[in-house]
């Protein structure tokens, strides 16, 4: 008895505590309210509205709009601009790339040779993109006018003919959106690279790897996942982006974000504006979906 | 464009369960209370619920219901002695952070005016007021200001019924001072809706120093000389209409057949390569600074470009004999407006010659006003110490602005001057739309 009353006692105790205090039970989801919260009202509902929105009949002169379940919606879209989609991803991927490669060799640097200052030049990449995205591109609009400090000084030295121009085409907007989507790259990038313990390269090495078999066999499959978190974060804006295309391109390169902003700001045709916004969406979630089934979903998580 | 349009709430409960339709709309939830409450309900009737509500009007211009606008119903209505306008951004005079012109509209009448700039873009604002329209509800402006070539704001507003027919015995320095060019609107016989509160060309602006005395066309645009140098702009009236003036055509009586043949017109140029890109209001940069040489152009822009810098001298407005677009802004009072005759007597005001051409001295758009050219060259009482105060902060003389075409257009400019097509129903901007829109975001 007198042995077992203080087992019990403590026993009892911690039973009793965790049956009596709901606030345990109810801490993990009080605590994540505020994150399901935001998800329900800034990305949920939106995402219903914006669906139910495309299946609708509106009148564009007086906003009224009917529930008609008009699938057919989509397909209309689609067949209209298809094109314009298939010029985004081509645009985007494009940039997405040019991000990779130019970030690698930037990140590697950083998080390798850094050494003490690496917040420093972390920074140094990120200074530019404190300006407003759309200044930055009007900007290089400007740079890269046909008669400007670039082109105009090249021009006159003889070097480019007289008709030579890079705005207004395909290249400038894929130029845009590799330059400012840069950080989107870079920093997931760098995360992935600094994480690297250093020790697995000398290891390399007293395996007798070469400098090229150590990058390929050993920093390469371990920043993996870093490259497919910086493609998403990197791909997915670019894919939709409106500003590159309407300020650096030219004729018969609109990207769908273009078309989208028409049909919701020009045309006021918001079912169809809808549909194409869902199928952009689900193009951008295919390709999440892709990248975590090939990874696992954990290994990007990580890293987004 | 669809079944559904143009008809009313009775009819459209012909398409779906009469309970369910009355269960969902008849509230008339506005969009925000809907986001609100929308936690209940099944998935399936949250879809079908969450519609932007608004009532349905038949095509053509009509009239608001219950009298609104007659003569009757102005006699009945009272001054407020505060009337709220909404304009556009930079669009009225200007002076230490205050309006001359309104603070003289005030001292003489006593009427208070809240002078707002909400309005940059007529279609996204026009998307901001219908809910407000649709819901029977004040928009909170007496006086609005919207362009006659945007068949989806003003025109929307007009088929809709949305504006209240102006009172016509309160228009008198209009009926005396309004340049012809403003009360012979194909869109608006008799001014019964609108009044103008500044207008623009829509010409051919092009660079003096690479293009040596054109002849005056819009055959420019199509010259293969200038392949690649050429800008369109992405604005579907603009582009269509100056389509319609390189046939021969006016815009303001062509059919849809001329559109068609405008349309393959304008691609047969893309796809030649002559244009460079299609420009909003980007488009005056691009001739700036030498990307294009020859550019459909308003004739603000060209004017401003010539008085700001020495550089831009060579920038020159080309009046094409083909004719050129004339643009109207319009003051408007939207349904449901709270002080309409307090916006009845501001809108008059500003057809005072002494008022213009304190106004126009500073916009140097085109005046609807032409005897404000004198009033302006010869000022008398408050006018001349208006401008007089002005004078410095805009630093030209008042003289310049006077004798520019483009503020008070000469004879030329006049008989060149043409009309936007006045679009009648939604069937017909689909029409249009789905010609012209094809060529700025195809491919």
């Amino acid at each position: 008895m007198e042995q077992t009353v203080p087992a019990d006692h403590t026993g009892n105790l911690g039973d009793s505590r965790r049956r009596f205090r709901p606030g345990k039970f109810l801490a993990p989801y009080l605590l994540s309210l505020p994150a399901g919260l935001w998800l329900l009202i800034l990305f949920l509902i939106p995402l219903v509205v914006m669906l139910s929105l495309s299946l609708q009949t509106c009148n564009p002169a007086t906003g009224a709009c009917v529930m008609t379940w008009h699938w057919a919606e989509f397909g209309q879209q689609l067949s209209l601009y298809h094109t314009q989609f298939i010029t985004s991803i081509w645009f985007a991927g494009a940039a997405t790339l040019i991000c990779l490669v130019v970030s690698f060799p930037i990140s590697y640097w950083i998080a390798f040779y850094g050494g003490r200052r690496k917040n420093f030049f972390l920074l140094m990449l990120l200074v530019p993109f404190f300006v407003s995205f759309v200044i930055r591109t009007v900007v290089w609009e400007f740079i890269l006018s046909d008669q400007g400090i670039v082109l105009g000084a090249l021009k006159n030295a003889g070097l480019l003919p007289q008709s030579f121009h890079i705005l207004a085409t395909g290249w400038a907007v894929i130029a845009g959106l590799a330059y400012n989507y840069l950080p989107f790259t870079a920093l997931p990038l760098y995360v992935a690279i600094e994480r690297i313990d250093k020790r697995v390269l000398d290891a390399a090495y007293d395996l007798y790897a070469t400098k090229r078999e150590a990058f390929l066999r050993v920093i390469l499959p371990l920043t993996i996942p870093g490259i497919f978190a910086a493609f998403l974060l990197t791909f997915i804006p670019a894919l939709g982006d409106y500003v590159n295309q309407q300020i650096l391109g030219g004729t018969g390169d609109t990207m769908i974000g273009t078309v989208i902003q028409n049909s919701f700001l020009t045309t006021l045709d918001y079912p169809g504006g809808s549909a194409l916004s869902t199928v952009l969406l689900a193009v951008a979630l295919l390709g999440i979906f892709g990248y975590a089934r090939i990874l696992g979903s954990r290994t990007i998580e990580e890293y987004l | 464009m669809n079944e559904q349009d143009g008809h009313g709430p009775e009819q459209r409960e012909d398409h779906a369960d009469p309970s369910l339709w009355r269960g969902l709309t008849q509230p008339r939830l506005s969009r925000r209370q809907m986001l609100t409450t929308t936690g209940a309900g099944a998935a399936a009737a949250f879809l079908a619920a969450c519609g932007v509500k608004g009532t349905a009007a038949p095509a053509g211009t009509s009239a608001p219901a219950g009298g609104v606008g007659t003569a009757a119903w102005w006699s009945k209505q009272q001054l407020h002695h505060k009337v709220n306008f909404a304009n556009w951004p930079l669009y009225i005079d200007v002076l230490n952070g205050k309006h001359p012109t309104l603070e003289h509209f005030t001292q003489t009448t006593g009427i208070q005016v809240n002078y707002t700039e909400p309005i940059s873009d007529n279609v996204a604002f026009y998307a901001k007021i219908r809910p407000s329209l649709a819901a029977k509800q004040y928009t909170g402006f007496d006086i609005i200001v919207m362009t006659d070539n945007t068949p989806n704001a003003l025109g929307y507003l007009m088929q809709n019924g949305w504006l209240i027919p102006l009172d016509q015995s309160m228009m008198t320095n209009f009926r005396k001072y309004a340049s012809k060019l403003v009360t012979t609107f194909p869109w608006d016989p008799g001014n019964k809706y609108t009044m103008a509160w500044q207008s623009g060309f829509t010409a051919i602006g092009y660079n003096s120093s690479v293009i040596k005395n054109p002849p005056s066309s819009v055959d420019i645009l199509f010259d293969k000389k200038y392949a690649g140098k050429i800008g369109m702009m992405s604005d579907l009236q603009e582009l269509g209409s100056v389509g319609l003036l390189s046939l021969g055509i006016d815009p303001a009586t062509s059919s849809e057949s001329d559109w068609a043949k405008a349309a393959k017109k304008l691609q047969q140029q893309k796809s030649d390569g002559l244009v460079r890109a299609y420009y909003d209001q980007s488009y005056i940069g691009h001739l700036k600074n030498g990307d294009t040489v020859v550019s459909q152009a308003w004739s603000g822009d060209i004017f401003q470009a010539n008085v700001s810098s020495s550089k831009y001298a060579d920038l020159k407005l080309m009046v094409p004999e083909q004719g050129m677009m004339f643009w109207t802004d319009n003051m408007c009072i939207p349904l449901y407006a709270q002080n309409p005759k307090d916006a009845m007597m501001l809108m008059d005001y500003y057809y005072d010659p002494q008022a213009q051409s304190v106004l126009e001295y500073y916009n140097d758009y085109v005046s609807p006003v032409p005897s404000a050219q004198q009033a302006m060259l010869h000022p008398t009482g408050w006018a001349a110490s208006a401008l007089k105060a002005l004078h410095p902060e805009i630093g030209l003389p008042t003289s310049l602005v006077a004798n520019a075409p483009t503020v008070f257009p000469t004879a030329t400019y006049l008989k060149q001057a043409r009309n936007y097509f006045p679009f009648k129903s939604q069937e017909e901007l689909a029409a249009w739309n789905k010609l012209f829109l094809p060529i700025t975001q195809g491919t």
